[in-house]
Order: C-alpha cells, then sequence, then structure tokens
C-alpha cells in the first residue's frame, strides 16, 4: 500500500517519534513567531496548497503540499517547498519531511484559498504524525479577495474565477500543485498591494480582516 | 539536536526546497519556452534563467524602473500586462517616445548589462507580472548562453530600425502619407509619363504638351528607350531664339543625353543627382533601361520649404558674395530637414558636400572674374572631410591648388597669381559658412599651391619617409577630391600616390600604427570612456575616438588595394571587396560609422547655431538607453576593424 494513509490512524502520537524528529519538533515549538506588524514588504508570507485525491466518498486523501514564499514583494523560487506523499514511504520519512515542512514553515502567516478545505488536512496530519496540534495564523483569499476586490465581486467565487477575472493564464486542465500554488502566491501579491491602499498594511491586519471575512459572510 | 540529526534535517528540508524549486522552475519555464529567445535556449540556460526568476507584480500605475531608483537591479521579462517606457533623459536622435512592451518582451537590456541605472522610465499600464533576474544573473546568463547573448545584443539592432522609423513619423505630419527618402523611384512622381518618339514634328510635340497641361516632355525611341527631354527653357532657347521650324523633329530641339537611374534606386539618389548636376528631372527606367517614370524634384520635396532646386538656382545665379552667403544658410537649413526626416548620415553629408561643392565652385567662378588663368590648367582640390565627401555641418577649410605651368612660363609667378586669387577665395569662403583653417591647409599657402610635379613629389617624400608629421599630412590630404578645374590633374596625384604607396609596404605600416594610436573609448567596467580628455571630463570625442577611426584605417585599405575612392564608406566597401572581407561584416561596420556620423550631425544640430562651429563632444550620460547601446556597439565595431588592421600589419 502507497501512499500516506497507512501511517495515519497511529494510535500514540509523537511517542514513537525518531530522536532528531522530536527534537526537531521542539526546537521548531521553541521557535520565535515573527512580529506581525511589519508592513507587507517586510513580512514573509507562505502560500500553501494541498494536492488530495479521492479514495472512497468522504476520506481524501493528502498527496502533496506545495509551499511558496512573497518575501519583499516577490516570489522567491529558492524559497518553495515540496512534499510529495505518494510512493513507498516509511514512517520516519513521512514524519522527517513533516517536520522539515514545518522547519520551513516557520511561524509565518500561511495563506491559501480554502482555509476550510486545506487547514484539516494539514491539522490531521500533523496531529496523527506529529501529535502537533497546527494551528496557524491563516490569510484566506477565498473570503479576503471579494473583501478587497469588490468591485469585481463581493461574494466568493471558485478560485479559477478569479484567475479568469485578473486575466491569469492558468492554463488548460488540471494543473500540478505548485502551479496552482504559484496562481494563489500571484493572487496574494495583487491583494497585498490593494491592501496597503485600503491601509491593511500589516500582516496582523490582515489576518483580521481574513477571519473578519470569513466570519461575518458565514454568519450573515 | 546533535549534528547528525541536524545534518538528517537539513538534508530533508532542503531535498523539499529542492523539489519546490524545480517545480517552480519548470512553471516559469513553460511561459518562457513560449518567447524569444528562451525558445532557442538550451536547457541549461533556461534553467538557469528560471531557477532564479523572481516573479514580482507591478499595479497598473507604478513605475518599475526609472533613472531615480540607482543601477537597475533586475533584467525583467513580462508575463503579463503591459509596460510603458518612456525617455527621461535628453531627448535625442533615436526618440521612441512610446514604447509599449507586452508578455514575453524584456527590459532595460542596456541598463542591467552596463550595471547603471536606466535612462528610461518603465511603468505598469496594466496590472503586470514580470519574471526578474538579478542582474548578476543576467551578467552570467549573458556570459554562458550564446543566444542569450546574441539576442541581447541583436534586440539593440532591431530598435534601431524602429526607431528611425518612429523619429520619421514624428517629423512628417501626415504619417502614412509620407514617402520618406528611402523609397525607391518606382513609387515616386509620375509612372505614366507622356513621351513622344524622336522623330515627331515639333509643332505636334508642344500640342502635346499644351494639351496635357505639362512642363517637359521624354523622348523616347525604340523600345521606350529615352533619348532626350524636352523643357519649356529648352523652348525658349533652342527652338524661339534659334529661330528652329516648327516641322523639325522634336530630336532637334530635346536636351540630349537625360539623367537616368533604375526604379530600385531611392529617392536620395534621385536628390542628390538633382544636386550634383543642377537637373529637375531624373528619368525612371526599369532594368532594360525603359522608361518607367519621371520623378520631379517638386516630387520629393513637395512638402520641404526650403527646395533644393530653389538653393541650386540662387547658388548658381548667385551674383556676388552676399547671395552666396544666404544660400549657404540655406543649405544648413535643407540639411537639418533632412536630418530631421530621418535620412541616414552616409547620403547626408554627401548632400551637403555636393550643395558645399557647388557653393564652392560659384565662389571660384566669381573670383575668376578678377583672376584669369586662360590657357593654363589648374584645379582646386578639397582635402579632408570635404574631400571625402563627409562634410559635417560644422566644417573648416582645407584646400589647395594644383596646376600645370605651361612651357617656358615662370612657376614662381604663376604661383604668386594663383596665390592672389586663392586668398581671395579664402576669405569669401569664410564668408560663407567655411571658417579659415587653423592648421592653414588652405589654397593660399605657398605650401599647398602647388604645380602637379613637386605635389607628387610632396607626396613621394612622405610615403619614403613616414615621420609623425608625414603622417598626419597623409591622413588630410591623400584624402583629395577635385572640385573645380581640371580633373585630370587630380587623377594624375592619385595615380602616383597609389603607384607609390604599392611600391612603399613600410609606409602603409607605419600609417597602420599610426591608426591603431587611438582606440575606441570602451570601458572594461563602464559603457564608456569618458576621461580621455581632461579638459572635457565625462564627456566623449565622438571624432577623434570615434569615426576618425574608421576613417584611418579605410585610407589605408584604400591605399593598399587601389581604390580611387575617397569616401570612408565607399572606400571600406571597395576595398572590402578586394580583401574578400564578408559583405555583413563590411555593411556592420559601415553602418557603425554612419551612427556616429548622425550622431555628431545630430549634435552639432542641436548645439551649434547656425554659422558657429559645431563640435564633437557628447555626453553618453546624456543619451537615450538606445543610442548608448548603439553607440556602443558602434565602438565595438571601430575595435574590430581595428584588430583586423593590427592581423594585417602585424603590429602587436
Amino acid at each position: 500500500m502507497f501512499g500516506i494513509k497507512k501511517l495515519l490512524f497511529r494510535d500514540q502520537p509523537a511517542t514513537q517519534l525518531v530522536d532528531d524528529v522530536r527534537t526537531g519538533l521542539e526546537q521548531w515549538r521553541d521557535s520565535a513567531t515573527p512580529g506581525f506588524d511589519e508592513v507587507h514588504f517586510h513580512s514573509r508570507y507562505v502560500v500553501v496548497d494541498i494536492a488530495t485525491r479521492s479514495r472512497q466518498a468522504g476520506s481524501d486523501e493528502l498527496q502533496s503540499i506545495s509551499a511558496t514564499v512573497v518575501r519583499r514583494g516577490a516570489i522567491r523560487p529558492a524559497e518553495s517547498c515540496f512534499v510529495d506523499f505518494t510512493g513507498e514511504l516509511d514512517a520516519d520519512t513521512v514524519d522527517r519531511q513533516l517536520l522539515a515542512f514545518l522547519l520551513f514553515l516557520g511561524k509565518a502567516p500561511l495563506a491559501t484559498y480554502h482555509v476550510a478545505y486545506v487547514e484539516p488536512f494539514l491539522q490531521r496530519v500533523m496531529r496523527e504524525r506529529l501529535g502537533v496540534d497546527f494551528q496557524s495564523q491563516w490569510i484566506d483569499l477565498a473570503w479576503l479577495l471579494p473583501s478587497m476586490f469588490d468591485e469585481k465581486s463581493h461574494t466568493p467565487l471558485p478560485l479559477d474565477r478569479w484567475l479568469e477575472i485578473f486575466a491569469l493564464e492558468a492554463g488548460d486542465g488540471r494543473r500540478d500543485p505548485m502551479e496552482n500554488a504559484l496562481l494563489i502566491a500571484r493572487l496574494l501579491q495583487m491583494l497585498l498591494v490593494r491592501a496597503t491602499g485600503k491601509e491593511v498594511d500589516t500582516a496582523a491586519k490582515l489576518i483580521a480582516e481574513s477571519q473578519a471575512a470569513s466570519f461575518l459572510r458565514r454568519t450573515h | 539536536m546533535n549534528t547528525q540529526q541536524e545534518n538528517s534535517m537539513t538534508a530533508m528540508e532542503n531535498s523539499l526546497r529542492q523539489e519546490g524549486l524545480r517545480r517552480v522552475s519548470g512553471n516559469t519555464a513553460t511561459f518562457l519556452r513560449r518567447h524569444a529567445p528562451f525558445n532557442r535556449m538550451d536547457a541549461g540556460a533556461l534553467a538557469f534563467f528560471s531557477d532564479h526568476a523572481q516573479i514580482a507584480f507591478y499595479p497598473a500605475g507604478s513605475e518599475i524602473i526609472g533613472p531615480d531608483a540607482g543601477n537597475v537591479r533586475y533584467f525583467h521579462v513580462i508575463e503579463s500586462g503591459k509596460v510603458y517606457a518612456r525617455q527621461a533623459g535628453e531627448v535625442t536622435l533615436t526618440e521612441y517616445s512610446q514604447l509599449h512592451l507586452g508578455a514575453g518582451e524584456g527590459f532595460p537590456i542596456g541598463a542591467v548589462t552596463a550595471g547603471r541605472p536606466s535612462t528610461n522610465i518603465y511603468t505598469a499600464t496594466e496590472d503586470s507580472f514580470c519574471y526578474r533576474l538579478p542582474a548578476e544573473r543576467f551578467l552570467e546568463l549573458m556570459a554562458s548562453s550564446p543566444e542569450f547573448n546574441l539576442f541581447c545584443t541583436q534586440y539593440i539592432a532591431s530598435l534601431l530600425d524602429q526607431s528611425r522609423r518612429q523619429l520619421q513619423l514624428q517629423f512628417s505630419q501626415k504619417a502614412n502619407e509620407q514617402q520618406t527618402l528611402n523609397s525607391p523611384l518606382s513609387g515616386i512622381g509620375s509612372r505614366t509619363p507622356l513621351h513622344v518618339v524622336p522623330e515627331t514634328p515639333l509643332r505636334q510635340a508642344l500640342e502635346t504638351m499644351s494639351q496635357a497641361g505639362i512642363g517637359s516632355l521624354v523622348i523616347a525611341g525604340e523600345n521606350r528607350k529615352p533619348v532626350g527631354v524636352f523643357t519649356r527653357s529648352d523652348l525658349l532657347d533652342r527652338v524661339v531664339l534659334a529661330d528652329l521650324p516648327q516641322d523639325s523633329p522634336i530630336s532637334a530641339a530635346m536636351s540630349p543625353t537625360p539623367f537616368m537611374l533604375e526604379e530600385h534606386a531611392t529617392a536620395y539618389d534621385a536628390m542628390l543627382a538633382m544636386a550634383t548636376h543642377g537637373i529637375r528631372h531624373v528619368l525612371v527606367t526599369d532594368i532594360e533601361g525603359r522608361l518607367t517614370g519621371v520623378v520631379s524634384e517638386r516630387d520629393l520635396f513637395a512638402l520641404q520649404r526650403v527646395g533644393l532646386r530653389q538653393i541650386r538656382q540662387a547658388i548658381d545665379a548667385a551674383k556676388d558674395i552676399e547671395g552666396l552667403q544666404h544660400a549657404s544658410g540655406d543649405v544648413r537649413l535643407l540639411a537639418f530637414n533632412m536630418l530631421a526626416q530621418g535620412v541616414g548620415a552616409e547620403q547626408l553629408t554627401q548632400f551637403i558636400s555636393a550643395l558645399n561643392d557647388a557653393v564652392t565652385r560659384r565662389i571660384l567662378q566669381i573670383n575668376l572674374e578678377r583672376h584669369a588663368f586662360d590657357g593654363i590648367d589648374w584645379a582646386w582640390l578639397a582635402f579632408g572631410s570635404e574631400g571625402r565627401d563627409e562634410q559635417t555641418f560644422s566644417t573648416d577649410q582645407d584646400n589647395g591648388i594644383v596646376f600645370a605651368p605651361p612651357e617656358g612660363e615662370s612657376v614662381d609667378a604663376l604661383k604668386q597669381r594663383f596665390l592672389a586669387f586663392a586668398l581671395d577665395v579664402n576669405k569669401d569662403l569664410d564668408r560663407c559658412g567655411f571658417p579659415l583653417c587653423k592648421g592653414n591647409i588652405m589654397a593660399s599657402n605657398p605650401q599647398w599651391c602647388l604645380p602637379l610635379d613637386e605635389w607628387k613629389e610632396q607626396f613621394s617624400q612622405w610615403i619614403r619617409t613616414p615621420q609623425p608629421e608625414a603622417l598626419l599630412n597623409a591622413t588630410i590630404f591623400f584624402d583629395f577630391r577635385p572640385l573645380f578645374g581640371k580633373s585630370e590633374l587630380a587623377d594624375n596625384m592619385r595615380r602616383h600616390l597609389l603607384g607609390q604607396a604599392e611600391v612603399n609596404p613600410i609606409f602603409l605600416q607605419a600609417m597602420a600604427r599610426n591608426a591603431l594610436d587611438v582606440a575606441p573609448p570602451l570601458g572594461k567596467l563602464r559603457d564608456f570612456l569618458t576621461d580621455l580628455e581632461p579638459d572635457n571630463p565625462g564627456k566623449i570625442d565622438l571624432k577623434k575616438y570615434g569615426s576618425r577611426i574608421f576613417v584611418d584605417v579605410a585610407r589605408i585599405y584604400a591605399l593598399a588595394t587601389g581604390v580611387h575612392n575617397t569616401n570612408t564608406g565607399q572606400r571600406l566597401r571597395q576595398s572590402a571587396q578586394r580583401l574578400s572581407m564578408k559583405n555583413e561584416e563590411i555593411n556592420a561596420i559601415v553602418e557603425a560609422l554612419n551612427f556616429i556620423q548622425l550622431l555628431r550631425l545630430q549634435h552639432q544640430y542641436l548645439e551649434g547655431e547656425p554659422g558657429e562651429q559645431g563640435h564633437n563632444l557628447i555626453d553618453p550620460e546624456k543619451l537615450n538607453e538606445l543610442d548608448r547601446r548603439i553607440l556602443k556597439e558602434s565602438f565595438r565595431q571601430a575595435r574590430k576593424l581595428q584588430t583586423r588592421l593590427k592581423l594585417d600589419y602585424q603590429i602587436n
């Protein structure tokens, strides 16, 4: 059996972690959280996207995580990361991959499209493999785009619609996971400019705005 | 974590990052591959670009690069959106004030190559995404990828054409109706000219003209091959005043041997012919010599305020120096107009020379009324740039006289008479805008007013003993051209010169050594060396470090291969044929010279008030990016030419 599925549902999370993973994890836990009060230009945003495969109804399986960084206004190819859960993997390798991914993230604010979809997959794999309660500061473009670009749409739209609206070339057919992350990163770049114009000019304000947007729109 | 543990975690993180980078880079490469030059680059070079290319977003209206932002740090390739480039500096030759860039296009090539601030302002006119490669990576790629290097170099060259066209558009009122002087004659003037056979009775020919309401008629024989032209002025001189009966054939009244050009000749050629021969019409023929059209001066200068013919007429009709002063002012004005219309340097300098020749000839004629040399063979010689047909707006006099004293006549007495004549001419030329020569290379100087034998002896002496002064003189006097009088004397001098040069290889070697004394001002780190002239820091002397290099090398090759021409472009092309140099190679060199000349002309035009001495010092910082790049390429061509000379003459 390939994939990550067989490695989930561990009874005793985190107790069987190999030494290097356990100490690495401590290191990550102890690492400082960056101040979120820097302006966007000086903040490091990690754009995260996941690819899943539907094995059976109601239980999608995480296949890969793509991540790239927007820093000082630019997407930086050297600061990208791809975690592949397909293929034959032993438990320690998966643990190391996840830890390496955490170390790559640091405590940076994360951006994605539909936190409600992405976050549970990450939380589950982190909890079940590493015993980590993965609570990140999220910027959800699905909710923020209609909030910041309300002249284009004031209701949430599918990602592809936004790509169309902004004339971002998305290619035909199925995109590879990193391509998707890069498109979301471009949307984030546009969003950061717009947000600055609306005085939502720091990571903290953007996170707050993201939470407010999703809360308000879901509840009203 | 101990070191080993740390290593294993670092290795894992690195491998995830590697995979991330590979995928981002692949994504970028997919885009780039659709555009030049990336589609031609090998996989390694493309991956290098993609690995290091950041993706940046520029909202509509934001400035991406500007002169105030310091040295350019990134080379940009537009992924989506539009970018608008406009010049920030002084408006110069190749103004391309409206340059819109779209997906797949890169900027700013010149500035990033040179590691200096951009002279253009690049603004996103739409929301735009760009791939941006750090300047140091750009340079690495230039060094490692021949395709990328070629692209960046050629890009500049391709813009040259574009900018020329735009320059022309800018000056023309009706852009799309404007026919440039580069157009072939097949598209200009009358395409169905009336013509009659030579046997046509005069009366019938005149009726034809009257009915058609035309002022001139082409006389063509068999197969429509033109044999003459009949104009209204012929009517007066050759019919009415000559009492020619009206039943005579038109051939008796026409001007025979009309001036003809083939269809593929350009409007320049027609213009030059009109200026040189003082004619008003040029017949156009196909390759077989059959009449296909007539181009009149009016066709060429319909839009021009100062007409060539008017100037030519004014010059020829001038009774005194005052009249000529006015005409030579018009020459300058006409040249400015032509410059503005995008006429190339080679043609333009030839025009200025042709019209200046006419002025000079008229001055000579006027002075000959007071100084008669009947029965004596003599010629007025032009030296230096005038001798090469390369006059710019500010050219001082370089002239001399050669004469052949008749048997038994005192050479000294004759020389005194020529000197007196020359002094008057030199002064008049000065009054007409050709300043006296500071080096006193003028016909009124006894040294340069010589009988044929002495000229030849002088040439021989310089060639036999190539001392520094002799070499300097050679660069001025060996570019001679007869302007007036007995041109056979000059031909004689030329044959002698070429013969002497042939048998004295040491001389050409010395000339070559001399020509290599000055190198083009290309910097190792910066684009240009601008500190070569201590009195003019920051400036480049385009004559000393530019055009003169081409001129000097061309002279040597012309002497070495027996080319009679004095014009640098012609010398290079002709000697190249004899030296079997490649066409494209020599074209690039001539283009480079032309660009430098054009820059000089433009600069003199902008800087110099009419009548004032323009100069050749330019500040490269004030050129726009395109001109800088082309200038740099032009200097490279100069260096190439020097390298070839060095090899050919074994000079280390």
